[in-house]
């Protein structure tokens, strides 16, 4: 298991490397100046040029990435080019509320989708399962920015009942906290919910037709306890595959969603930064990203071996 | 079995409990600002004045160093923390701030700036003339117009409370170019000029009515009142005179999706909304409980590539200028009458003295058979005609659309390159790559600081306008600087290596527990108050 889990961190490492040689060079060969944009509009040519040599631009391209990699090695992101922080500071203080709404998010996605998916499972060709993954075809059609707006047009500016945007931490109390993550965390999580709920039913019922059941049915065995306890369970391991992968999704994917709800998270970080130019910024996120969604795979692949004993690592 | 559900479940946990933990780390200073809210808000509820003015701006600053950017977004807040020696009227004439006041010599090479005593800095310290000479002496190098304006100029300190600038040669504008507002010569204490590196200070102390807080990146700068503010007497006009800051904390909450600054605007959470879009306008104006103050703040306009290409021409450059209808443009880019003016002049409209028409006989002429012989003089024969833009800026985008279907119209060849600012600003510089553009240029005080006629920006290469500018710079009186820059913008319109196409409002909305809030050329927010 130890050294399975070595292995696969190890394994991190080249695709790092490609990511960063990617994302260098792509940054580096879109125009634009970094320079240019902390100037503002109005700046002439030759301030431009004065900033671009204090920065550190006007070097060849191969010592940038060499800096920046010695940099990387010894934990050291680099600073900032626009704002007054060095990478790893920015991505600390965005990184909070992306997590935040990311974890909502899945809550709320799983909260609804496993109990449709089951009913709609063990219901199966019934009006209640046709209209429920009706619902959910829906819920994966319509574009996390509609019905984002929708719902900021609804429930914030028509009702007034949840604030149209913002972010208030955790330490100003856990109500308020949540108070400004409902909306986006629900327009964020119904794609997800819609998915979870069609792979849950997928599952389960690719389940309920297997003989255990029967078994577990013929010994006598109440039906909630061969629906919760013999079918989910075994149904669960594709859930989680897609559950890990949907979590890596909304830590990065949530870029539209916050900045339709003006969330400071990772989403409107790299889109700042890309709009800005900030080059340090930019390679940081992506390899703190690739490293998340890496990582979060391999917890998904440690989880199943906790589910199903079939797929246990350890086992000589 | 439960064992294992036991494993999974504390895995989670853990895993949630790394999470918060990260989470938590990054807040700790919003804790300390938070607290600081609950106390304004019982001093608020004490009197009159008081209380928390939040207002949503479009776009986070790149610093808040006021001497050496160009940003609206870092000037609107900097303007609030820092003062200079001579800041601008109502109608738009230099008048002493943190001087008492300002003398000339006989031959206008040295300016004597008198002090006013009892000034302190946010950090306690008072205002000396050592703070004062290496304030201005660090912005004559940061400053591009001041580089440029006033090359080899230096401050120095002449007396007790006195310091003198010693120009090469005479300008009657200096004084005008120190109360500009972009790159504007903040006064800062010496330590923090001295401690500033290449991307500015590390330090934001002005002696401003507001005080810098604390900047949240991409969330919000705050600012709160300074409670030692010495404040002029005499009556508040334009930027100048009394200054009082009427509430203990300001939010520049960076929100910028324009839609959320109005929704926030309606439910409460600002109370002020900056840069509100043209296409919604209307909308916001007929909302119940906001209020719209619309300004003038700047030109849209046009710049051909006299350098390279088939601009290079004059007479396709007249051309153009002739079959060009402008109230079509400004239709498009501005969608409501209320919020532009056709008007030829590149000054501030407002601005009595220097506002000129001159030139209106080469302004939105609309003759397309006039264009076209213009076009076969030229020579013409279909050569692709480039113009950039970005959608950043939907107005620039949108000009240069119209622009671009008028020109087919006539049977040109005209190509739209969008794309977003920063390539846009990179294009921008290489005069191979484009051949026409329109931009949003920012009202400056005086002609010498047009972007039109900066070499730096749009690679103006016109040794006459460069006299005639020379000539507006070294006038006798002020009455001939005006006469001069008549004929120089009537010579623009000549040369055609600029058009103005028109003026630009700014609209800020605001709602209706905001009062006293009077914007000029940008939100001012002293002496404003909100109400809960």
């Amino acid at each position: 298991m130890f050294a399975y889990i070595i292995k696969r961190i190890l394994s991190l490492i080249p695709v790092l490397f490609v990511v960063s040689v990617v994302i260098f060079s792509i940054i580096h060969i879109t125009p634009g100046d970094p320079a240019a944009i902390i100037l503002g509009q109005e700046a002439t040519q030759e301030q431009i040029e004065s900033l671009s040599e204090q920065l550190g631009l006007n070097e060849p391209i191969i010592e940038q990435y060499t800096n920046w990699v010695m940099g990387a090695l010894t934990g050291d992101l680099g600073t900032s080019y626009f704002m007054r922080e060095t990478v790893e500071e920015a991505i600390i203080n965005h990184l909070g509320p992306t997590l935040s709404l990311a974890i909502f998010a899945e809550i709320f996605a799983l909260i609804i989708a496993i109990p449709i998916g089951i009913i709609a499972a063990y219901r199966r060709g019934s009006w209640l399962d046709q209209s429920l993954m009706g619902i959910s075809l829906l819920g994966m059609a319509v574009p996390s920015f509609i019905l984002g707006l929708l719902l900021m047009l609804f429930v914030g500016v028509q009702l007034q009942w949840l604030p149209i945007g913002g972010y208030a931490p955790l330490s100003d109390g856990l109500f308020t906290h949540l108070k400004f993550l409902i909306l986006p965390a629900i327009s964020l999580g119904a794609i997800q919910a819609a998915l979870v709920a069609r792979m849950t039913r997928a599952s389960m019922l690719e389940v309920l037709n297997s003989n255990y059941i029967k078994t577990a049915r013929a010994k006598g065995v109440v039906e909630r306890r061969v629906i919760l306890k013999h079918a989910f369970r075994n149904a669960f391991l594709p859930i989680l595959t897609v559950i890990g992968q949907s979590f890596g999704t909304l830590i990065v994917g949530a870029v539209v969603t916050e900045t339709i709800f003006n969330i400071p998270g990772i989403g409107q970080l790299i889109i700042n930064s890309v709009e800005r130019r900030d080059y340090p910024v930019i390679q940081g996120v992506v390899l703190i990203v690739t490293f998340i969604y890496v990582f979060i795979n391999l917890i998904v692949d440690l989880l199943y071996g906790v589910i199903d004993p079939r797929v246990r690592l350890d086992k000589k | 079995m439960r064992k294992r559900w036991f494993g999974m479940i504390s895995l989670m946990i853990v895993l949630s409990l790394v999470l918060i933990a990260c989470s938590d780390d990054s807040e700790e200073t919003k804790t300390n600002e938070s607290n600081n809210t609950e106390e304004t808000e019982e001093k608020a509820s004490e009197g009159a004045t008081g209380g928390e003015l939040s207002i949503a701006i479009p776009a986070q600053p790149p610093t808040l160093d006021a001497q050496m950017t160009v940003s609206t977004a870092a000037l609107n807040i900097a303007r609030h923390i820092y003062e200079t020696l001579v800041t601008l009227n109502e109608n738009y004439e230099p008048v002493p701030m943190l001087a008492e006041s300002v003398d000339m010599s006989d031959d206008g090479t040295t300016y004597t700036f008198t002090l006013r005593e009892g000034i302190t800095f946010h950090n306690g310290e008072e205002l000396t003339t050592e703070d004062v000479v290496a304030s201005m002496n660090r912005w004559l190098e940061t400053s591009s117009r001041a580089k440029l304006l006033l090359e080899e100029a230096s401050f120095e300190e002449s007396g007790e409370n006195e310091v003198t600038l010693q120009l090469q040669e005479r300008a009657a504008d200096v004084l005008d170019i120190m109360a500009g507002q972009s790159e504007f010569p903040a006064i800062m204490p010496k330590e923090v000029i001295e401690s500033a590196d290449e991307t500015g200070v590390t330090e934001y102390i002005g002696t401003g009515p507001f005080q810098f807080e604390e900047w949240r990146q991409d969330q919000y700068v705050h600012l709160s009142k300074f409670e030692d503010y010495q404040a002029l007497e005499s009556e508040r006009s334009g930027l100048s005179g009394k200054k009082e800051a009427l509430v203990d904390d300001i939010y520049f909450e960076i929100v910028t999706d324009p839609s959320t600054r109005v929704a926030g605007l309606q439910t409460g959470t600002y109370d002020i909304a900056d840069e509100i879009p043209f296409e919604t306008y209307e909308q916001v104006e007929s909302m119940e409980g906001v209020n719209t103050h619309l300004y003038f703040n700047r030109t849209l306009t046009w710049f051909y590539n006299t350098n390279e290409g088939v601009m290079a021409d004059q007479k396709m450059r007249e051309a153009i200028n002739t079959a060009l209808n402008i109230d079509e443009i400004m239709q498009a880019s501005y969608m409501n009458e209320d919020v532009y003016e056709l008007n030829p002049g590149h000054m501030n409209l407002n601005q009595v003295n220097w506002a000129s028409e001159a030139g209106m006989d080469s302004y939105n002429i609309n003759d397309t058979e006039k264009a076209q012989e213009l076009l076969d003089e030229a020579g013409y024969d279909g050569e692709q005609i480039t113009i950039i833009t970005t959608r950043d800026y939907g107005y620039m985008y949108n000009a240069a659309i119209v622009v671009q279907e008028q020109l087919n119209q006539l049977g040109m060849n005209v190509e739209v390159e969008n794309y977003d600012l920063a390539t846009f600003l990179e294009l921008k510089n290489q005069p191979s790559e484009w051949d026409m553009f329109a931009a949003g240029t920012g009202y400056v005080t005086i002609p010498a600081q047009l972007l039109a006629l900066n070499p730096g920006f749009a690679g103006l290469d016109d040794p006459t306008a460069q006299e005639m500018l020379a000539e507006v710079r070294t006038a006798e009186t002020p009455e001939d600087a005006y006469a001069n820059w008549d004929e120089l913008q009537g010579y623009l319109y000549d040369s055609l290596s600029t058009t103005v196409f028109g003026h630009q409002k700014d609209i800020i909305a605001t709602s209706d527990n905001v009062q006293g809030f009077e914007p000029f050329q940008a939100p001012i927010l002293w002496d404003t108050t909100v109400s809960e």
